[in-house]
């Protein structure tokens, strides 16, 4: 359906560490939004966001909240293609929390809750991503989780075992355990 | 209109030769107008029209006269009622008869000279003053007419000697021209005498009459007695095929003339009645006019006569009180009121009385009601020679098919832990695929799954009728004699041993010689069993700290166990609690046989049993030397308390 009214407008900030991540992938960003959402979409220079906004040929008014998350998602720290996954489809979401949400830490405790997570050159985490079918940010304290409501659910209660002191391979066993009995269903 | 002169000739001249053979025939009996015959020539309508009227009147007196005189003869009543009034009746009838033959006549001239010649033969005097009147009733009243003759139909023409004219509406059964007499009759008697008055005045003026009408008026022969109801029979309905006929006097035309005045004629009476009619009153003029119909049919050749007898009849009612329509409507409804009343008063049947037991209604009275129940359990079926055809049939084509319901033993699917864990293998690779094809390829997966399903079977079925095809047929053009080829035979291989297999003895063997250890019993978390020496300082710590765990967790239990037992059964738990223990040492420091001992940190004794055994050993030592030195008990014995000793 064609707008309705005034044309309306999402804008997302940038912070300053991926500004350059932002301008080595605005092609492979814009072309989506325009081509397949039909939605104008520009980087305010000044005010460091990127705007989207509808036009006469948007068809789909869910296409400007679906736009405005992917470029959220890519400016959080996902991979493009990653992000792109929220763009072909509907029913993914995007899930954040810190670490000290799970169990007050301070100091070294969470310095080594976060290495916990990540494992040695990101083992645990490509693990867990593998696993739950789902796309992990660790960025400092602050962790993204980017896919399906079942597999968000899996991939966070595996990211809590692991804060609260639980050794990866106690987890793997349990998210193996939990992925293969939701596996199973279908 | 124009005249027609040929034909009004004719007119004049068969008007003449009637006249004047109705004077040579009639003279010795009527007395009619001192002409002898009508002169036409040269003379206009209107004054042959005098002339006709002034035979027609003497012709008319006489007949009134006569009719008079009959009518209070008692030798010629047909009806065994004794009729006191029957005189005025007839006076009364023989004014209607001539009212209605007057509305008939002047009727006539309004149709007639519009459409024919005014010389007319039959009728005679105009009465342009009364036209008028009728007029104005009859075109409010028309439907009326027009229903009527929609609803009958022109069966047969009545016969001309009918004193009520025919009218279109009439047929075998319905006379409009008797029914608006006896409607008239009845009229009379409701509305009252004023209004019978009124309506004579009308007609005071009497007009020239049939001659046939008022000869056939004399001929009271024959009586027919009243039938009642039960005893009806075709002839009383309808006339008998021939005789009907042969009594058809008049020509068509005149019938038809006849009728249509009868109609317009009649239309006067019907608005009267009709306007003040109860509803009573038309069931009341059929139920007479039916009995009257017994008399009418039977005789068709006297149907003349029974009009006057139907006047005299229907005056007859008139014998009982007058009342009025109200009044008569409210006897009725009293009687109704009554009745329901009765009934409202009486005792109910069982029926309406709810809850009935056997006693107190009739003998079998159930089995002539029709009951509504619901059943709670579902009838048997019954059991007829078609049902057990049917399941013999159904059981001898199972035996064909050879279909038995057998019982498939069910078999758990056991899974093995092994096996269970393969399943899902752990990548710890950082994935190549994104999210978004990751989903891609799930969702292609699952769609092929469906597609893959549904063309197996038949891709085996073809094949399978592929094969067998052409094996039929290379058979079939080779001499040579082609062996089938050998099909798969499926040979079973079991893991085992062949010292096993090949032993006669039946051994009886387990999983375990078939499958690995680790298939087995799953191998050990923390891996393999370490000695003391081999354990790394992690190992020892871990070990630890699971023997806390465990510790930690047993005294939970026990304490809540505790608790529970408290609150179930409070003797028992207060025994052994903690709070039992301290209440009885604080009292037993009150009296003073124990003594706490208080922790000041300094002493290495409190912190050990060992330590502070040696040092009570030291203690005594000390003690046995005082003692043998000085034999002092100088130090006392501290005592101990549960709690400073950790134990």
């Amino acid at each position: 359906a064609p707008r309705q009214g005034g044309g309306e407008t999402r804008r997302v900030p940038v912070p300053a560490n991926r500004y350059t991540p932002l301008k080595e992938n605005w092609m492979k960003i814009f072309t989506p939004v325009v081509e397949h959402l039909q939605l104008q979409i520009r980087f305010n220079l000044k005010t460091r966001n990127v705007e989207i906004k509808t036009c006469q040929e948007t068809k789909d008014i869910g296409a400007l909240t679906k736009a405005a998350d992917f470029v959220k998602a890519f400016v959080l720290g996902f991979q493009v293609e990653d992000a792109l996954a929220l763009i072909r489809l509907d029913d993914l979401f995007l899930e954040s929390f810190e670490v000290t949400d799970v169990k007050p830490l301070k100091g070294d405790h969470l310095s080594r809750a976060i290495g916990r997570i990540a494992g040695k050159g990101g083992k645990t985490k490509f693990t867990i991503e593998n696993v739950t079918r789902t796309r992990i940010v660790l960025a400092d304290t602050k962790i993204h989780i980017l896919g399906s409501f079942q597999n968000i659910k899996m991939a966070r209660t595996a990211i809590c075992n692991l804060i609260l002191g639980n050794p990866p391979s106690k987890v793997y066993g349990n998210i193996r355990a939990v992925a293969s009995r939701a596996a199973e269903r279908f | 209109i124009s005249v027609q002169d040929g034909l009004a000739a004719d007119f004049r001249v068969l008007t003449k030769t009637l006249y004047d053979l109705s004077k040579a025939l009639g003279s010795n009996v009527v007395r009619g107008s001192p002409l002898k015959e009508l002169v036409i020539e040269n003379f206009d309508e209107e004054q042959i029209w005098q002339q006709l009227e002034l035979q027609n009147n003497a012709v008319l007196d006489f007949f009134k006269k006569s009719i008079a005189r009959d009518a209070s003869d008692e030798d010629l009543c047909l009806f065994s009622d004794p009729e006191e009034n029957s005189s005025s009746a007839e006076a009364g009838s023989d004014r209607e008869l001539e009212e209605d033959i007057m509305e008939v006549e002047t009727k006539e001239k309004d149709v007639y000279t519009k459409d024919k010649t005014k010389a007319k033969e039959k009728k005679s005097k105009p009465k342009e003053n009364k036209l008028q009147k009728y007029s104005d009733e009859d075109s409010d009243v028309d439907f009326d007419i027009e229903e009527l003759e929609q609803q009958t139909k022109i069966a047969k023409e009545t016969t001309l000697k009918k004193i009520q004219k025919r009218s279109v509406v009439d047929d075998k059964f319905f006379k409009l021209a008797e029914m608006e007499a006896f409607l008239e009759d009845v009229e009379k008697e409701d509305v009252g005498k004023e209004e019978e008055e009124e309506d004579i005045d009308y007609f005071e003026d009497i007009l020239s009459d049939d001659d046939d009408d008022e000869e056939e008026e004399l001929e009271n022969t024959d009586l027919k007695p009243v039938k009642s109801s039960r005893d009806l029979t075709y002839k009383d309905f309808f006339d008998p095929v021939d005789d009907h006929d042969g009594s058809v006097t008049s020509t068509v035309e005149d019938g038809q003339e006849e009728d249509e005045d009868n109609i317009t004629g009649n239309e006067h009476e019907e608005s009267m009645s009709e306007a003040e009619e109860v509803d009573e009153i038309p069931t009341e003029n059929i139920g007479s006019k039916e009995a009257s119909k017994k008399v009418t049919f039977t005789l068709p050749d006297d149907s003349e006569i029974e009009d006057s007898i139907i006047m005299q009849s229907g005056k007859s009612i008139d014998h009982s009180e007058i009342k009025s329509s109200f009044e008569k409507r409210q006897e009725k409804m009293s009687a109704k009121i009554r009745n329901l009343e009765e009934e409202l008063l009486e005792e109910k049947p069982w029926q309406l009385k709810g809850e009935v037991s056997g006693q107190k209604r009739p003998e079998n009275s159930l089995l002539e009601e029709t009951l509504l129940f619901d059943h709670a359990v579902r009838m048997a079926p019954v059991i007829t020679e078609e049902t057990t055809l049917q399941l013999e049939d159904i059981i001898k084509q199972r035996i064909l098919d050879e279909a038995w319901d057998d019982v498939v033993p069910k078999e758990k699917p056991k899974e093995e832990a092994f096996e269970y864990k393969k399943r899902i293998t752990l990548d710890h690779e950082k994935s190549k695929l994104s999210l978004a094809e990751i989903y891609e390829q799930e969702y292609l997966k699952l769609n092929q799954q469906k597609t893959e399903e549904e063309e197996n079977p038949e891709h085996k079925e073809i094949q399978e009728m592929m094969d067998s095809l052409f094996l039929k047929l290379d058979a079939l053009c080779n001499f040579h004699f082609i062996p089938k080829p050998p099909v798969p035979e499926v040979k079973i291989v079991s893991n085992l041993p062949a010292v096993s297999m090949e032993e006669v003895a039946p051994v009886a063997f387990s999983d375990a010689a078939l499958l690995a250890p680790e298939e087995i019993k799953e191998k050990n978390k923390a891996g393999d069993v370490k000695t003391d020496a081999e354990k790394t300082p992690t190992d020892k710590k871990r070990e630890r700290r699971k023997k806390k765990l465990r510790k930690r967790m047993k005294l939970r239990e026990k304490e809540r166990r505790q608790k529970l037992l408290e609150k179930m059964k409070p003797e028992q738990g207060t025994k052994l609690s903690k709070k039992a223990a301290a209440a009885k040492l604080k009292k037993l420091a009150k009296e003073g046989k124990a003594s706490l001992l208080k922790d000041e940190g300094k002493d290495k004794v409190l912190k050990s049993s060992q330590a502070f055994f040696s040092q009570l050993q030291d203690q005594v030592k000390m003690q046995i030397k005082d003692a043998t030195q000085q034999k002092k008990k100088q130090q006392k014995e501290r005592n101990i308390s549960v709690q400073k000793l950790k134990l």
